[in-house]
């Protein structure tokens, strides 16, 4: 990563690309692991045994993202064709000055966000992102940029300082931005249906949202080959009003309408997913003995809640293996 | 167990009321236990509806900004002592 940085630094996006047909084939021949995650993957959502071509096409994607995102977080986005919609429905909401959630994904690219900054320099945004975790991401981020990344909220703090900065965030109005596909081991997590089979999906999003009851917007930051990428913002909710004791219950019915709306995208955008790991896998909660868990539950019930923690809050952002 | 003042009384009645929080008595709430973790077991969503119970009921920010934050969040007492410096009126 550091190398492909410094690379791009030098020599520029066209000539960095280069890249990445080498590192494409290094990836099929010295990763099985990925390549055998990025085939089952694959073979889901097309229905049949995907070929080696697809494969080595889901890597090349993967990689020409990984490269942009220098482009991207430094200050050359003029190279690139972005395509957005949904931007009035996301005024909108920002305009009314409560803050607005962003929940994002590992499908695509979530550093095109920044295009946003760009039309629109008066917009607060906020990335809740682990730093300890995505230490590369951080390291590139603040030699980059560190205006941007001093907006980080590092979820790596604990629980409480975490919810005190989003509500923060949310008080002066910015977007707090969220990865809310990838469950971190021993987070408390809702499976659902997805591309046709059930997934674990983190709850904490959700039961954030549920306190703030702020607007939800989704975003997909799509790559489409080229330069081309494509920003989608969905409205998701107005703001969910889940009365505490009905939220345990109410939260599944959230990420089940969630993952309809990934799955649409994933469909539409196959080679954009960039979780290189069995998604669907069962997590036994006995294995994760080795991590350390959110402030336990000690003996505290609540009506209408099953007494789940929410576990250390959201994805690493990283946008690669783990 | 430390005997309650009458401000982190209603303190605990609030974060009862606001949290939910079934077979626990406001009057029984340690005031030096913790808050998190061990003690009284709240998590970090708990944290969030507090901080905005709090807001509401007080009329100020719990802020993010500082280190203190972590001892204002040890224990009821330590918390009622900040929401007393910094309270609205």
């Amino acid at each position: 990563m550091r190398m492909l940085v410094a690379c791009a630094g030098g020599a520029g996006r066209g000539l960095t690309r280069l890249l990445l047909l080498p590192i494409t084939v290094y990836f099929l021949l010295r990763r099985p692991a990925e390549r055998r995650d990025s085939r089952a993957y694959l073979g889901r959502v097309f229905g049949r045994p995907a070929r080696l071509r697809e494969v080595a096409r889901h890597i090349h994607t993967f990689a020409a993202t990984i490269l942009d995102r220098y482009f991207l977080l430094s200050r050359e986005m003029q190279q690139f064709d972005v395509n957005v919609t949904g931007a009035e429905a996301l005024h909108e909401r920002v305009d009314r000055g409560q803050g607005v959630l962003l929940f994002g994904s590992h499908l695509g690219s979530f550093e095109v966000l920044r295009v946003l900054a760009r039309r629109r320099p008066d917009y607060a945004i906020r990335v809740v992102l682990d730093r300890a975790h995505s230490a590369a991401l951080t390291q590139a981020l603040e030699a980059i940029n560190p205006e941007m990344a001093a907006t980080v909220i590092d979820a790596g703090q604990p629980g409480p300082m975490i919810m005190l900065e989003i509500q923060r965030a949310a008080q002066e109005g910015a977007m707090i931005a969220l990865l809310v596909d990838r469950t971190q081991p021993g987070e408390a997590s809702e499976r659902v249906p997805f591309l046709g089979d059930s997934a674990a999906f983190p709850i904490a999003p959700w039961q954030i949202a549920a306190v703030l009851k702020i607007p939800v917007m989704l975003a997909f930051g799509l790559y489409r080959g080229g330069n081309r990428y494509d920003l989608v913002f969905e409205p998701f909710s107005e703001g969910i009003d889940l009365p505490r004791r009905e939220r345990a219950a109410g939260i599944p019915a959230l990420i089940g309408r969630y993952a309809q709306r990934l799955e649409a995208h994933v469909r539409d955008a196959p080679y954009n997913w960039f979780n290189f790991y069995d998604f669907w896998k069962y997590d036994n909660p006995d294995d994760d003995a080795g991590v350390e868990p959110e402030p336990a539950q000690a003996g505290v019930h609540r009506r209408g809640d099953a007494g789940e923690h929410a576990g250390p809050v959201l994805g690493d952002g990283a946008g690669g293996k783990r | 167990m430390s005997t309650q003042t009458p401000a982190e009384r209603e303190l605990a009645e609030l974060l009862v009321e606001s949290l939910n929080l079934e077979d626990v008595q406001p009057g029984e709430i340690d005031p030096e236990a913790p808050l998190f973790n061990a003690g009284l077991g709240l998590d970090s969503i708990d944290a969030l509806e507090l901080s905005l119970a709090i807001s509401k009921r007080y009329g100020f920010h719990l802020r993010s900004d500082n280190e203190e934050n972590l001892r204002i969040y040890a224990s009821l007492r330590a918390l009622s002592t900040h929401v007393e410096q910094h309270k609205a009126g």
